[in-house]
């Protein structure tokens, strides 16, 4: 089998820009698991929302990318803040069960009421750009694709500087290293708390919005993201932001890369494997929980 | 007399700090011996060593001549050494009775079958599991609450019932880490008088702690540690007088800590 | 006493084709016994070594895809089928199971769920095995010694068997010194190993046994059904097993028993929609996780701790 290096290219551009969106969603979830010691089952579910806020949003404003992009972030957001002050901000750290379990259940309530309402039938999303793209030499990325890295590559920016630069950010940092520390110099743990799910969320918003003109818009469609992104965080090591990012994209490439060739099912195979493997030799993650190191 | 722990040149650093530093010295058996120190001498950090709750840098630890270092957790109870923690753990949703009979459990030979088919090895064991149970509980004088869940109990009565739990099985040497921190004087008392009652049976003890009192009237012997290593060793008389511990613990010399005995009489 | 109650009931339960000639009631009854076995054995994992796992609904798809193809590939009996159920669960639980039971609690949760849904994908993607989203239909009645259990009741008699052996030896278990130190093992790890315990023989055996138990119960509701296909997998039945689990009071076997046996009809009053019928269980597990996160039984046990507490005083 002759391998077209064109082909392998092309491959890997894909797989990057898959590879940067479900960064998005793994920093997301060690962000709030670093804070809050929660993992958010729901967040695949406030990815749909935002994909369908994106999807609703689009025809409002006459498919202009850019406000249905913020009115789909805003949406995500604001729903994960109503998630939180609502059913988990009365949880203590060492109920994780518990949390599992309630966002669980919220991320089956959210998902069959949007099927309920919207059926499950696949939406095709248009924006400004249509297919347009950017062609080089024989690589084609859509102008959608490009967007969507550039969006991701911008937020994983602004959320380095929001943690190591603002006190909000120091604060979060502050939490996840040392919890009781934290509490004793006076930070409040559910405003830290508040913050960092409305941040997650509207990152978690962000890629659901940006995927909605890539991909097709269903009531399922973060279900299937979501357990590759906790597979990603357990790989980077659970609460650790920079290694949820490098899993992301070696995770992306590595999908690129096998779905060319092989048959979906080796995909997620794969994914499973490593996750074994590196639960194997490294149960706490490949790279330690340094608790929110941010580089 | 036959030392039934050796410590040998005990190392444990944490992020570089050195927590214990060549650490050496004997537990005897039959005599209850006591390990004091400062905040931060590494009191604790050498019974987890000990005990296997914490990986060990260098050095070696004996028990009854077998090398027990590095050794796991289960392994080293197995082999003969107790211990109670310093924040008392008890199972808190068991009664007493089972939270003492599941001490004594796996130092029986009765396997899964034997319980299954109630032979008489199951049988015989269970009763001697429950006899000692209640003798303990007697002793601790918990005798009314042996069917009332762990978690109910005070903070005291919590620590008797770890203390009669490291009791349960025949142990070479029982390892207590503050037996009397946060207990009312009434009660430590008792706990003075459980002790000596076990010891003169001849159960071999190693206690860690900070009430100097409490050590004075019980251990044969008294090793303090200062910083990680052995700042001095001797009869609790010698301890009391040893300048160096003066000043480690009180930052005292001898005269001044007379004036401040003088002071207390 | 408390035996011959049990023993009453069971009995009771067994009689239930003399006192109905309805099918379809009898069909509940047999999903009851069966999900309630699978709930149970949820409730070893889950209840009493504390550990939530996903893994369940692997196992129960495991089990049916290897009793219907143990019959309709490989020609085995219905029974055969069951046995492999039960052997592939154990191995397979063996080997997901030790990595998985040396991480954390969080990882652990993470790992089973990725090990159902590969399981899922194995089911849905692997043709050539399972017959990929076609399924495998007409499962044929299972007999033995010449009688064919191809009506309703007859295969309650199956399921009631079951249910009977298998609570049994789960109780068994769950009331030995081993249910025990699974306990102890959940309460307090280092002080279970400072007494001399290694927690992590009973945390695999807890486990493979579940793995077990949960597969031979998906291979009897494979052949109720008829015919087993990736939906079999639908997050839909774990979720029936983990309400059971938690409103019975995760931890307390006759609570999640009892829960087992009434919630049996919910499935069949919420049939009309299944978004809807999916949804209600949804808000009832979020009710019941912000309310009752320790089921009946655990409400039960927190006010009869309270007054003992009182009664201290």
């Amino acid at each position: 089998m002759a391998i077209d290096p064109i082909y392998i290219v092309q491959l890997t551009v894909n797989g990057i820009v898959l590879g940067l969106l479900y960064a998005l969603i793994a920093v997301g979830l060690a962000l709030i698991f670093g804070v809050i010691e929660i993992i958010n089952f729901a967040h695949g579910e406030l990815l749909m929302v935002g994909a369908y806020a994106m999807a609703f949003a689009l025809p409002a404003v006459g498919l202009l990318y850019w406000p249905a992009l913020a009115v789909a972030v805003i949406v995500s957001a604001i729903g994960g803040l109503v998630i939180y002050e609502l059913f988990l901000s009365r949880l203590r750290t060492s109920e994780f069960e518990r949390s599992v379990l309630i966002t669980l259940a919220l991320s089956i309530i959210i998902l069959h009421v949007v099927q309920y309402l919207f059926t499950a039938n696949p939406r095709l999303v248009d924006t400004q750009y249509g297919f347009d793209g950017v062609d080089i030499g024989a690589i084609r990325i859509t102008w959608t694709r490009l967007i969507g890295a550039g969006a991701a590559l911008v937020a994983f920016a602004l959320l380095y500087v929001t943690l190591k630069y603002t006190q909000f950010g120091r604060a979060m940092r502050a939490i996840a290293q040392n919890r009781e520390a934290a509490l004793m110099v006076g930070i409040q743990p559910r405003a830290v708390a508040r913050n960092a799910i409305v941040l997650a969320t509207a990152l978690c918003g962000l890629a659901g919005a940006v995927l909605a003109p890539i991909q097709l818009v269903t009531p399922s469609m973060g279900q299937s993201l979501i357990f590759k992104a906790f597979a990603l965080v357990i790989i980077g090591g659970l609460g650790n932001i920079p290694g949820a990012i490098v899993a992301a994209v070696g995770l992306g490439l590595m999908e690129s890369w096998i779905g060319g060739f092989f048959e979906i099912i080796w995909q997620e195979l794969a994914v499973f494997l490593v996750m074994i493997v590196v639960l194997l030799l490294k149960p706490d993650g490949l790279f330690r929980r340094e608790a929110m190191r941010v580089g | 007399m036959t030392a039934i722990l050796e410590i040998r040149e005990l190392r444990k650093s944490f992020d570089g700090v050195h927590a214990i530093d060549d650490l050496s010295f004997d537990v005897e058996a039959g005599r209850i011996t006591g390990l004091i120190g400062p905040n931060g001498s590494g009191k604790s950090t050498t019974i987890d060593c000990i005990g296997g709750f914490q990986s060990i840098d260098g050095g070696k630890v004996m028990l009854a001549g077998a090398d027990i270092t590095g050794r796991a957790t289960h392994e080293i109870a197995r082999a003969g050494l107790m211990r109670t923690f310093q924040t008392v753990r008890v199972f808190e949703r068991l009664s007493l009775r089972d939270n003492l009979l599941i001490a004594a459990q796996h130092f029986d030979d009765a396997q899964w079958t034997d319980e299954l088919f109630r032979t008489a090895r199951y049988r015989r064991a269970v009763a001697a599991a429950e006899a000692r149970a209640h003798e303990l509980i007697e002793l601790v004088g918990l005798s009314r609450l042996i069917e009332a869940e762990a978690g109910i109990l005070s903070y005291g009565q919590r620590k008797l019932v770890a203390l009669a739990a490291a009791l349960m099985p025949a142990s070479k040497i029982v390892v207590l880490d503050e037996p009397v921190a946060g207990v009312n004087p009434t009660r430590i008392r008792e706990v003075e008088e459980i002790l000596r009652k076990l010891n003169s049976a001849g159960q071999t003890f190693l206690i860690v702690e900070h009430n100097v009192e409490f050590i004075g009237n019980l251990c044969d012997r008294v090793i303090v540690l200062d910083q990680g290593h052995k700042l001095a060793e001797g009869t609790a008389a010698d301890i009391q007088n040893d300048p160096r511990v003066l000043e480690a613990y009180l930052g005292m010399t001898p005269e001044m800590a007379a004036t401040a005995m003088q002071g207390a009489a | 006493m408390k035996t011959l109650g049990v023993l009453a009931v069971a009995l009771l339960c067994g009689a239930l084709p003399y006192l109905t000639t309805s099918n379809y009631v009898i069909g509940i009854a047999i999903s009851a016994c069966i999900f309630t076995v699978a709930a149970a054995a949820l409730n070893i994992v889950y209840g009493y070594v504390g550990l939530l796992s996903f893994a369940q609904l692997g196992f129960w798809g495991i089990g049916g895809y290897a009793a219907a193809l143990t019959v309709m590939t490989y020609g085995g009996s219905f029974w055969q089928g069951l046995l492999w159920a039960a052997i592939l669960n154990a191995a397979v639980a063996l080997v997901i199971g030790y990595p998985a039971l040396r991480t954390n609690r969080h990882a652990f949760v993470i790992v089973t769920l990725a090990f159902t849904l590969l399981v899922t994908l194995i089911a849905r993607d692997w043709v050539d095995m399972t017959r990929g989203p076609l399924g495998i239909p007409g499962l044929p009645a299972p007999t033995l010694f010449g009688l064919e259990f191809n009506t309703t009741p007859r295969f309650y008699w199956i399921a009631w068997t079951f249910a009977v052996v298998a609570l049994g030896a789960l109780y068994i278990l769950c009331s030995s010194r081993i249910g025990r130190t699974l306990v102890a093992i959940k309460q307090n790890e280092p002080l279970v190993r400072a007494q001399g315990i290694s927690p992590m023989p009973y945390k695999l055996a807890a486990f493979a046994i579940s793995a077990a138990v949960t597969g031979v119960a998906g291979g009897i509701y494979a052949f109720h059904l008829r015919v087993i296909d990736p939906l079999f997998l639908d997050f839909y039945y774990m979720q029936t097993f983990l309400i059971m689990v938690i409103i019975g009071g995760a931890g307390s076997f006759w609570g999640v028993v009892l829960a087992g046996m009434v919630m049996a009809a919910v499935p069949e009053i919420l049939r009309f929609s299944a978004d809807f019928r999916m949804i209600i269980y949804g808000i009832i597990l979020l009710v019941a996780m912000l309310a009752m996160p320790n089921g009946v039984a655990g409400w039960l046990h927190d006010r009869r701790v309270e007054r003992m507490r009182a009664a201290l005083r």
